[in-house]
């Protein structure tokens, strides 16, 4: 029996089980409580990211007010220290943050997820030379990589993405080579294989699906992680450019006038709220494909 | 086993070389050329002078050349001289390496102290408020970027409450303790200075707490699972049957068989470290190898990038050793792959 | 249950966490709010002879290097004019007035080419050998050798002779009345020519191969000033120790041990300067010190000579903007648009003043120049004049740095908010001083930002490094790929200026050369900062040095 059929063996369970109210009331498994709080945020986060410009109360780059301002009912969050309105720049934040991240994975899961298939799939020397390749990227410990790589492109978000993705990218060709081992060996594949279907069908149509379950969890586990990796190169002064309002360097400015706190708060909040929520949720999927862990 | 651990160790150096060409390569496409670092601004101008100081620092041969050099020196053991503070590099290393070390195994060391046990009474007590508890401060934990906890913890401790110390890793005026080890908390207790020891640790305690926070969520949530994973093994349902109390079964049984995968869960956290080392440095001025990295990085110090890289690298090489070997001994399949 | 005991024994854990942190109480001196208030006058109280207290300077400290004629950076200025001494020295209640030091008289020969400098023949090393005419030479001599950051010092000089043990003369290409003021910079330091060389230095010609005393120099001194160096951590502190040896001609140190500990930011500063564990704090901006009322802290604004600005290249490639042709009129519109009272408002909170051209207020010639003003409408015209009625865009790196309380990236986005009103578009860079000093030197930089705080108290050093006359730094600079800019005018003035002795004259000369300078427009000076004096109440001799940030040996603290 496979996880998917026990899945469904629940599910079914719990809709005999619990009847009347709870039938009406019937919610997926998967809805718990810091799942449906993680989505919501998250999706509060992406329209932001998305129509922010529309509806945000000042623009993040003028000069709107006096300067380091406290917050007021004008300015929420208060004044930078240029005069600028702080909740707006927060919230546009977003429109960088949301992007990259999304960007950085689909691209990591993309270069990853093709070298691991290709490696675990051909093995022999195709497999070693890879995987020496990807152990050699893996070496180093991540920030460290991403900060040279950084530095040597030059300031900038878009360098700092190319940055992040080759630093993030062994980890996904790693797990996807694991899966692409076990599963190429599994008799439907065989099975296949014996009727003739081509490598690329074989690859794309009978392995990929089934192994790429894992990589989907860690994958929505890694989004907070390259938010975090993001605003941290920001804040080493790697990433945005002024008066870009990124949320790293946000925290930069804020941590060189610590009296006026506010100027910080923002930005770390909005990283606080945005990372949580995506670990709700890659938990929340994770319980989902691997019933032990979860309460 | 034996064959699997040399082998691995055999493979060690290639892998080190590996980095170092990675970094090499990476750095050299840096598009700012380092002679600035090496010229004083005022004579960038002046030719002669140029070609003296790529000539001094062997910037005037080609690419594959300074490779060849560089590789030739290292295995000497030569890193070169630092661009920027004009040092060896080796001796700008010994010099900060303690720092950051006293730093991470402090942060160890509270990250265990508290995660191990929210670990287990998270996973004895499953579903109930600790085990929620324990999960939601984890996640926050881990959540929150490093820099601005600092930053949060710096502002609360050290400008309201007034008291965290000043920055640094003593106090201002002292005489930092007699280089043993370079570790001051464990050279002051050599010294048998029992006030500077504490004065070492006072100032080691924040910087600590913050770094070791990022972790704690780590450790707490793999030992819970590791944990889960134990009690729901047959042997312990055994022992219940057979009527042993909850607590016994815990004690004797589960802790012992949960907490073999600790030095991997240890290992592992190495990696969230590493990088909150990077900037709890940086925040609180303390002078390890992570502000270094960043002063060396920021300012295209390439010979001292390239230090930290080996450095660091063959730290994380060792630690994805010792792991893999751990796992070796618990799971014989792995070993074949 | 078993649950619910380790449920309190977690919470027990985080409980004695939180509380050690709080309890491991206070540090060394604690807080010193008593009274609160304003910041008073410092106690006039008796001096105290030998201070055995280390004084602690809390700054962002620049990467160290000790050997004076390398050096050139603002804490090695601290440092070496503490450990180093010159053959001149400055009037403090002038900051122009040139006292003697090592040399006790010095004059010119008629044509102004030859200087001679007498010797005080009691002056000693630290370790007690005699200072000479050799070391003098030998020293001066390395300084050009060496071709470091500070050997311009030495720039026309043709030889140096020593007539005596205590006499030496040197002779110039061409007549140069400013060479002492220049001799009072801490680069020209005279150092031990024996222990030096007996560590790896070398003073000849090949001097830049051959001298290998550079580690030496950040492990030990080898000076005859009122302190020695005890020690230096790379990234946390420098330690020196008085000199117990000390000639003269000032009295000795009063404080034993001066700690120089890197504090980044000002925040850090100034909690350690109220709390009392540092004396000094020496980066302290105008809206941390205004936040600052502590009995125990004095807080001084002063005039100082440093300024910050930006600057043209007009001859760039493949940057946005290097086919903008940066002609007058354009350069005339952008010093036009910049909101200068705005800018002073917000980098400095107003502590600070507008400045003309790129010579500082307080230096002979600038007395009557026009401050700029802002007006958009002068700067539309010109703009459309110079070709550009829709605007344009232009790439902006800059060294990302914060000095002098300016925050460059605080002040690049002023400028960007500012010429977005002429709808010029700036392309902020911040970038490490490495990279924007090289990007500069391969002409990829149309606009920057940097600062410059004065070498010694003559004027000629600004049209030196500013004017487009020949050889100044910014005339090759500003011409980037197109050669040197040299200006026949200012150029004729400059030159008339050095071979006059006649002070009227010569502030007529460099009143007219800075008139050039402001209609020329390459250089627009955006601020004259403040220095903000941040020091303990109990510390006196505290001032601004026109020539070494802070001189250290003039320190003492008083009890109440």
């Amino acid at each position: 029996m496979t996880a998917s059929d026990s899945m469904a063996d629940a599910q079914s369970l719990d809709v005999i089980a619990t009847g009347g109210v709870q039938a009406i009331l019937r919610r997926p498994k998967w809805a718990t409580l810091p799942v449906l709080l993680g989505g919501s945020v998250l999706l509060f986060w992406i329209i932001t990211a998305l129509t922010v410009q529309w509806w945000a109360p000042h623009d993040p780059i003028a000069i709107v007010d006096t300067r380091l301002l406290g917050p007021s009912l004008d300015h929420p969050l208060g004044t930078d220290a240029l005069g600028r309105d702080v909740l707006s720049r927060t919230l546009h934040g977003a429109t960088a943050s949301m992007p990259v991240a999304a960007g950085v994975i689909v691209s990591a899961l993309l270069i990853g997820g093709t070298i691991g298939a290709v490696a675990g799939f051909f093995g022999g020397w195709t497999d070693a030379v890879l995987m020496r390749f990807t152990d050699m990227m893996m070496a180093f410990p991540p920030i460290l990589l991403a900060m040279v790589i950084a530095a040597t492109l030059g300031v900038g978000i878009r360098n700092a993405a190319i940055a992040m993705t080759l630093v993030w990218w062994p980890g996904y060709a790693r797990l996807l080579r694991g899966q692409f081992l076990a599963v190429k060996n599994y008799d439907h594949v065989i099975a296949a294989e014996s009727l003739g279907a081509g490598r690329t069908r074989l690859m794309l149509r009978h392995i990929l699906p089934i192994a790429f379950t894992p990589l989907l969890v860690l994958s929505t586990m890694d989004f907070g992680g390259v938010v975090l990796l993001a605003a941290s190169l920001s804040f080493i002064g790697l990433g945005a450019v002024p008066p870009y309002p990124e949320w790293g360097s946000m925290i930069s400015e804020g941590s060189r006038r610590f009296y006026d706190w506010w100027i910080a708060m923002g930005p770390g909040i909005a990283i606080l709220t945005v990372v949580l929520a995506a670990n709700f949720i890659g938990d929340g999927v994770r319980d989902l494909l691997d019933p032990r862990t979860k309460s | 086993m034996g064959t699997y651990i040399a082998r691995r160790l055999a493979l060690m150096p290639l892998l080190l070389l590996g980095v170092v060409t990675l970094v090499f390569v990476v750095s050299r496409t840096a598009a700012a050329d380092p002679i600035a670092s090496l010229v004083p601004e005022r004579l960038l101008g002046n030719e002669e002078v140029v070609a003296a100081a790529r000539a001094r620092w062997g910037l005037d041969k080609s690419a594959p050349e300074q490779y060849a050099v560089y590789i030739k020196n290292l295995v000497q053991g030569d890193m070169g001289t630092s661009f920027r503070t004009k040092q060896p590099v080796g001796h700008d290393l010994a010099e900060r390496l303690p720092a950051t070390i006293e730093l991470t195994v402090a942060a160890l060391a509270i990250a265990a102290i508290v995660g191990i046990p929210a670990g287990i009474a998270a996973a004895i007590g499953r579903d109930s408020l600790v085990d929620h508890v324990v999960r939601l401060f984890s996640l926050i934990g881990s959540s929150l970027p490093v820099f601005w906890t600092g930053l949060i913890l710096l502002y609360v401790f050290f400008v309201q409450l007034e008291v965290a110390p000043s920055p640094g890793r003593i106090d201002l005026r002292a005489l930092p303790p007699d280089h043993i080890t370079g570790l001051y908390t464990v050279d002051a207790l050599l010294g048998g200075d029992f006030r500077q020891a504490g004065d070492a640790l006072h100032h080691l305690m924040l910087p600590a707490f913050v770094l070791g926070w990022a972790v704690m969520g780590i450790i707490a949530r793999m030992v819970r699972a590791s944990m889960l994973d134990v009690l729901n093994q047959d042997y312990i349902r055994t022992a219940r049957a057979k009527g042993l109390t909850g607590r016994q079964v815990v004690l004797t049984h589960a802790l012992r068989n949960a907490l073999i995968p600790t030095v991997t869960i240890l290992g592992l956290s190495l990696a969230a470290l590493l990088t909150g080392a990077v900037l709890t440095e940086t925040i609180f001025s303390w002078p390890g190898l992570g502000s270094y990295a960043v002063e060396s990085t920021r300012t295209l110090d390439l010979p001292a990038v390239m230090g930290v890289a080996i450095l660091g690298g063959s730290m994380f090489v060792v630690a994805n050793l010792v792991i893999d070997i751990t796992y070796g001994l618990i799971d014989p399949r792995i070993r074949v792959s | 249950m078993v649950t619910r005991r380790f449920g309190y024994l977690i919470l027990a854990l985080f409980a004695t966490l939180a509380l050690a942190l709080v309890a491991c109480g206070d540090d060394g001196d604690g807080g010193d709010g008593d009274g609160g208030g304003t910041a008073t006058e410092a106690a006039a109280g008796n001096k105290i002879a030998d201070d055995q207290k280390p004084l602690v300077i809390a700054r962002a400290m620049d990467t160290l290097n000790g050997d004076p004629h390398r050096a050139f950076c603002d804490t090695c200025q601290i440092y070496i004019s503490a450990v180093y001494q010159t053959l001149v020295a400055l009037d403090h209640d002038d900051n122009s007035t040139l006292i003697p030091r090592i040399a006790t008289e010095w004059s010119a020969s008629d044509d102004l080419k030859n200087w001679t400098f007498k010797l005080n023949p009691d002056a000693v090393f630290s370790d007690g050998t005699a200072l000479t005419s050799a070391d003098v030479k030998w020293s001066l001599e390395r300084l050009a050798n060496l071709k470091g950051s500070p050997s311009f010092f030495m720039d026309g000089v043709d030889s140096i002779d020593t007539t005596d043990e205590h006499t030496i003369v040197v002779h110039m290409a061409a007549a140069d009345a400013s060479f002492p003021a220049k001799m009072n910079a801490p680069y020209t330091a005279i150092i031990n020519k024996a222990l030096a060389e007996a560590n790896g230095a070398t003073g000849g010609d090949d001097a830049e191969t051959t001298d290998a005393a550079e580690q030496w120099f950040l492990s030990a001194s080898a000076g005859s000033g009122p302190y020695m160096m005890e020690s230096f951590q790379e990234g946390d502190s420098l330690r020196l120790v008085r000199n117990e040896n000390y000639w003269g001609p000032t009295p000795k140190a009063a404080i034993e041990t001066v700690i120089i500990q890197e504090v980044a930011d000002a925040v850090g500063q100034r909690q350690l300067l109220e709390e009392g564990a540092a004396d000094i704090a020496m980066q302290i901006d105008p809206d941390t010190a205004r936040g600052i009322s502590n009995a125990g802290v004095v807080i001084q604004s002063v005039p100082s000579l440093n300024f910050v600005y930006v600057g043209f290249v007009v001859g760039t490639e493949g940057a946005v903007g290097s086919d903008i042709d940066l002609n007058q009129d354009v350069r005339q519109a952008i010093q036009a648009a910049i909101d200068y009272n705005g800018m002073i408002e917000v980098l400095l909170g107003g502590d600070g003043r507008k400045q003309a051209t790129a010579i500082p207020n307080g230096f002979l010639g600038t007395a009557n120049l026009p401050l700029p003003e802002r007006d958009l409408e002068k700067a539309r015209k010109l703009l459309a004049s110079g070709g550009y009625p829709d605007g344009f865009e232009m790439d902006a790196p800059y060294w990302s740095t914060n000095v002098y309380g300016v925050d460059f990236n605080l002040m690049m986005q002023k400028v960007q908010a500012d010429l977005t009103e002429i709808n010029v578009r700036l392309n902020l860079q911040p970038l490490e001083a490495s990279v924007i000093f090289a990007d500069l030197s391969d002409n990829k930089v149309p606009f920057t930002a940097i600062y410059y705080a004065p070498d010694h108290p003559d004027t000629v050093q600004y049209p030196q490094y500013f004017a487009m006359i020949e050889g100044s730094r910014w005339s090759g600079r500003a011409g980037g790929n197109q050669g040197p800019i040299v200006s026949a005018t200012q150029q004729d003035l400059y030159e008339k200026a050095l071979l006059t002795d006649d002070l009227d004259e010569r502030e007529r000369l460099y009143d007219e050369l800075g008139r050039e300078m402001i209609s020329d427009a390459y250089i627009l000076p955006l601020a004259n900062p403040n220095l903000i004096l941040a020091y303990r109440s109990d510390l006196q001799g505290m001032h601004y040095s026109g020539c070494c940030n802070l001189e250290l040996a003039e320190l003492y603290r008083t009890t109440d």
